[in-house]
């Protein structure tokens, strides 16, 4: 039923998480809350401004998509380190309705409320790993990485 | 903390000059848009400023509401001139494929305001900062709400 989206640059990666933290999206104002938090650890792990504003933009995008197709939802934040590497990963998980077709939203074919597809896919290109699975059952969980 | 959520919409000479607030709630974005074409109807004027110098995220909800604001006030015979966006917003919108194309763009709320035929008569030495240059934008920080 799962339906994966590979490979190039899924989260296959062993990380160590440092730390981490939630936040639960369920109105317009913890979508704010969710990328003050957000700009706050990329600023404290000292990413560059350019990438703080592509980690914020890219919360910005999933967190209402979140809040638009599932109501409710909980971001995961958390630093990870892998070897010398460090970053921060960001988890965007719901219990909604799912996505059919995740390959024609990536490549943002699909744009139901004009601008889910194009919201992902742009958050896609922003990051360095990216790993969506959703099925109609368990809803749709977002996994998104970027590097320092 | 209030005056920075709210949007401002100043006239200077025969302009209105949309001030975005730095992090917006979606509905903030849309009572702006709102309040910008209203003005645009009370106050007649030649032209809108859409200034995004304190917006450090625009996600594609955010630079849809711009886009749009440019076209409906072209619809009602104005011009829109987007003035300040960051480097590290233009980045990651021309990465996220939202390159605000069809918006016309200047550095600064001097140059917009050139671009509509207004100049400025130069006070004595203003090579500096263009914040604080010739055209006192009203700052909405000094008066919040002050007007309405």
């Amino acid at each position: 039923m799962s339906e994966r989206a590979d490979a190039a640059d899924a989260i296959d990666t062993e990380a160590t998480v440092l730390r981490s933290g939630t936040i639960r999206v369920r109105s317009e104002d913890d979508i704010l809350r969710a990328r003050q938090e957000a700009r706050e650890i990329a600023e404290e792990i000292e990413f560059s401004t350019t990438d703080v504003t592509r980690i914020v933009t890219g919360v910005s995008e999933l967190t209402r998509n979140m809040h638009l197709y599932a109501e409710d939802g909980i971001m995961e934040w958390r630093e990870i380190e892998a070897g010398r590497d460090s970053g921060l990963e960001l988890v965007f998980d719901d219990n909604g309705p799912g996505i059919d077709d995740i390959e024609g939203v990536l490549r943002a074919e699909h744009s139901t409320s004009g601008g889910m597809g194009r919201g992902i896919q742009g958050t896609k290109k922003l990051m360095d790993a990216f790993e969506i699975v959703s099925t109609p059952d368990d809803g749709t969980t977002i996994t998104v990485r970027k590097w320092r | 903390m209030t005056a920075t959520d709210s949007a401002a919409v100043t006239e200077v000479f025969d302009v209105l000059i949309a001030t975005f607030p730095g992090r917006p709630t979606d509905q903030a974005v849309d009572e702006l848009r709102q309040d910008v074409l209203d003005r645009m109807e009370t106050a007649d004027p030649r032209g809108v400023v859409l200034d995004i110098s304190a917006v450090t995220t625009l996600d594609s909800f955010f630079a849809r509401v711009i886009s749009e604001t440019a076209s409906m006030v072209e619809l009602m015979g104005g011009a829109a001139i987007v003035v300040g966006m960051r480097p590290s917003v233009a980045i990651t919108a021309a990465e996220l494929g939202f390159g605000l194309e069809s918006v016309e763009t200047a550095r600064s709320t001097d140059h917009a305001l050139s671009m509509l035929g207004i100049s400025v008569e130069a006070t004595d030495d203003d090579t500096s900062d263009p914040d604080d240059g010739v055209i006192d934008r009203s700052s909405p920080t000094s008066s919040p709400g002050g007007r309405q």
